[in-house]
């Protein structure tokens, strides 16, 4: 059965069953065994939206689409003494076989101040959406293009002329070039929300102010389980709460982001090294009443190689900014809303200058209504508008049915 | 000569002790026994301890989080179901309050008579988001900061659950009686339910983690004191 009709069945069982008898038959909190040492929680997610094999607005690769998603995440945490703990996260997309989220160990070296070391498969140190993805948090349907559209730039294959590149303009749910790797496949976006990375980070909270910073295999674009080039990724955030409410944040990073398997056949004596992403980002929000507001701004630079023109790389840069919103106009009805902006910098070909990839803008707004506390139902329209591709404008519907405990 | 003005600090000192002295007092203060009129008592037992708050496992988190008070799970409430007739003459609006503090609510259970006003201040330097979809009273009180505090009236009997829209390991119990033949057990678990006239009564004890128990008791007519223990046996 293919994975979108079981959605489709999940969501037609929840929505015909009655908030009163979920209530009683679905746990509402953490599952606890081990005397409250062992927690696990969940969270099932059906997102219905139409079929797009064309636009591919809202890929998150090329098999999974964002408005039209199944998913199931089980997140449990060990924590056998007051200084050490062990996280965890599984999900399935549609569902496939589950997938190891989240894995790190988390120790507190001090009980008594807040600083925690954390290695594994560890959260994103760099801005802030990727830490708040789930379901609950996102006061619409779609993702930050930021942190979902794919570029067509890959990591395990370049292209050997600027032309190469520019003729994969809005194709970044299946790109492909002629150096490396030959198979086409999905590019990278900004900032991946949808892997986690490798590695160790450290985290120090002190009144108003927040500061972390991790060493990964992988990049913001890339993230990786295991290393693919032998060259660590730096990314750190620092944040400050100068009043209730308000969250100000900054973020950088920086890591070589191509495969060594594409490095090594470049001419001359090129390394992975050479090739990096380097971004930097700035984040608020800001809450007060029945009002949410955020915004995030990330501008990313990747050093790509044209293999036959330009073999010790140039720069393509990327920015991406958008706003976001949630007001509850009752206990149970909230109205949300995102504005979003992707742009690219010009490459020059030998027919003219052009942006590397097609740039693109989004607007989204829901309406959601919580059938019970952690059983909400939300409804978005998104309206995409791009300068390239098959489809340069298409407007999506899409329905969403969450639960959690 | 003019007086010298007392600092503003020590007025608001002593105004300060003045309101801990009349709060203690009130804690203090033994209901007055109509004559004629009983008292039940007794406690409220467990054979396995409530579960404690516990918050949810969220791998983004990038710190230790913190222990949860779990003591107050063992507050149970005990009332008489039906009450006496004698029970819906009073007509009183009290204030209570229902803080917000190191993210629990506190208390965590919380029994009211109907018309009741209950405060809900927020002690923490963090925003928290006060919310309840019970039946019985629906409402969100936003976001607001330390120091404040916004109220909400109770008129119609039943249990509301309460939580946070920030924190979803916050949550408390407000149950709500047309009556005042009820009680809230104290930290051994004791209870009493005072100026209970004459006559046979069901008492149920209640408990969030617990399927409710029940008792029947009489106070006989010359009053005195009843004593009706419960023990929460299953899960």
């Amino acid at each position: 059965m293919p994975p979108h009709r079981v959605g489709r069945i999940v969501l037609a069982a929840l929505l015909a069953s009655p908030a009163g008898a979920l209530a009683q038959s679905l746990p509402t909190g953490p599952i606890r065994a081990m005397d409250g040492e062992l927690l696990v929680n969940g969270e099932a997610v059906a997102t219905i939206g139409a079929a797009d094999d064309v636009a591919f607005f809202n890929y998150t690769d090329y098999a999974h689409n964002a408005l039209r998603l199944f998913r199931i995440s089980v997140s449990g945490a060990w924590q056998p003494a007051r200084r050490l703990a062990f996280v965890g996260e599984l999900r399935s997309e549609d569902l496939e076989q589950p997938r190891a989220y989240a894995a790190y160990v988390r120790v507190r070296p001090w009980v008594e101040r807040q600083f925690d070391i954390q290695a594994g498969r560890i959260p994103p140190t760099f801005g802030v959406f990727s830490r708040r993805a789930y379901t609950t948090d996102n006061p619409v349907i779609g993702y930050p293009l930021a942190y979902q559209y794919l570029t067509s730039i890959h990591p395990d294959a370049v292209p050997a002329i600027a032309e190469d590149l520019t003729r994969m303009r809005a194709r970044g749910w299946l790109s492909t070039f002629p150096v490396g790797n030959p198979e086409p496949g999905p590019g990278v976006p900004l900032v991946s929300a949808f892997r986690w990375d490798a590695g160790v980070q450290a985290h120090w909270h002190s009144g108003i102010f927040d500061a972390a910073g991790a060493v990964t295999a992988g990049t913001l674009s890339d993230p990786h389980a295991a290393d693919n080039n032998r060259s660590p990724q730096l990314s750190g955030r620092v944040a400050v709460e100068p009043a209730v409410g308000l969250i100000l944040g900054t973020s950088a990073a920086h890591g070589a982001w191509l495969s060594k398997n594409v490095a090594r056949i470049l001419p001359g004596d090129r390394h992975a090294s050479d090739y990096a992403q380097q971004a930097y980002g700035a984040d608020a929000e800001y809450s007060r009443d029945h009002w949410l507001l955020r915004s995030e701004l990330v501008w990313s630079r990747w050093r790509l190689p044209f293999a036959t023109t330009a073999p010790d790389g140039v720069d393509l840069d990327a920015l991406a900014a958008w706003v976001e919103g949630r007001y509850k106009l009752t206990p149970r009805v909230s109205l949300g809303f995102r504005a979003d902006r992707l742009g690219f910098s010009n490459v020059t070909t030998a027919a003219s200058t052009l942006s590397w990839d097609a740039p693109i803008n989004r607007a989204e707004a829901a309406l959601s209504y919580a059938i019970q506390r952690n059983l909400t139902a939300k409804v978005a329209v998104q309206k995409n508008d791009r300068d390239a591709g098959r489809v340069h404008r298409r407007t999506y519907i899409a329905g969403q049915l969450a639960y959690w405990f | 000569m003019p007086l010298p003005r007392p600092p503003r600090l020590w007025l608001a000192l002593a105004l300060s002790a003045v309101a801990l002295v009349q709060i203690a007092a009130a804690q203090q203060r033994v209901p007055v026994r109509r004559p004629g009129t009983g008292t039940i008592r007794g406690s409220v037992e467990f054979k396995v301890a409530p579960p404690g708050p516990d918050r949810r496992v969220n791998p983004a988190g990038m710190a230790m989080p913190g222990a949860l008070d779990a003591s107050d799970r063992r507050r149970s409430v005990v009332y008489l179901d039906p009450a006496p007739r004698a029970a819906f003459d009073a007509r009183e609006e009290p204030h209570v309050r229902l803080d917000q503090r190191d993210e629990q609510f506190v208390p965590h259970v919380l029994a009211i008579v109907a018309g009741t006003v209950v405060d809900f201040p927020n002690n923490d330097r963090t925003y928290h988001n006060v919310f309840s979809l019970s039946k019985t009273r629906s409402f969100d009180l936003g976001r607001y900061a330390t120091g404040r505090s916004k109220a909400i009236r109770f008129d119609q009997p039943g249990i509301v659950r309460v939580f946070c829209d920030i924190h979803s390991h916050m949550s408390a119990f407000i149950l709500v009686f047309a009556h005042r033949y009820f009680a809230l057990t104290d930290e051994d678990g004791r209870y009493h339910i005072d100026n209970v006239p004459p006559g046979s009564y069901t008492v149920v004890a209640w408990n969030e983690a617990m399927p409710s128990e029940s008792g029947r008791v009489q106070v006989a007519d010359a009053g005195g004191e009843v004593e009706l223990s419960f023990r929460f046996e299953k899960r």
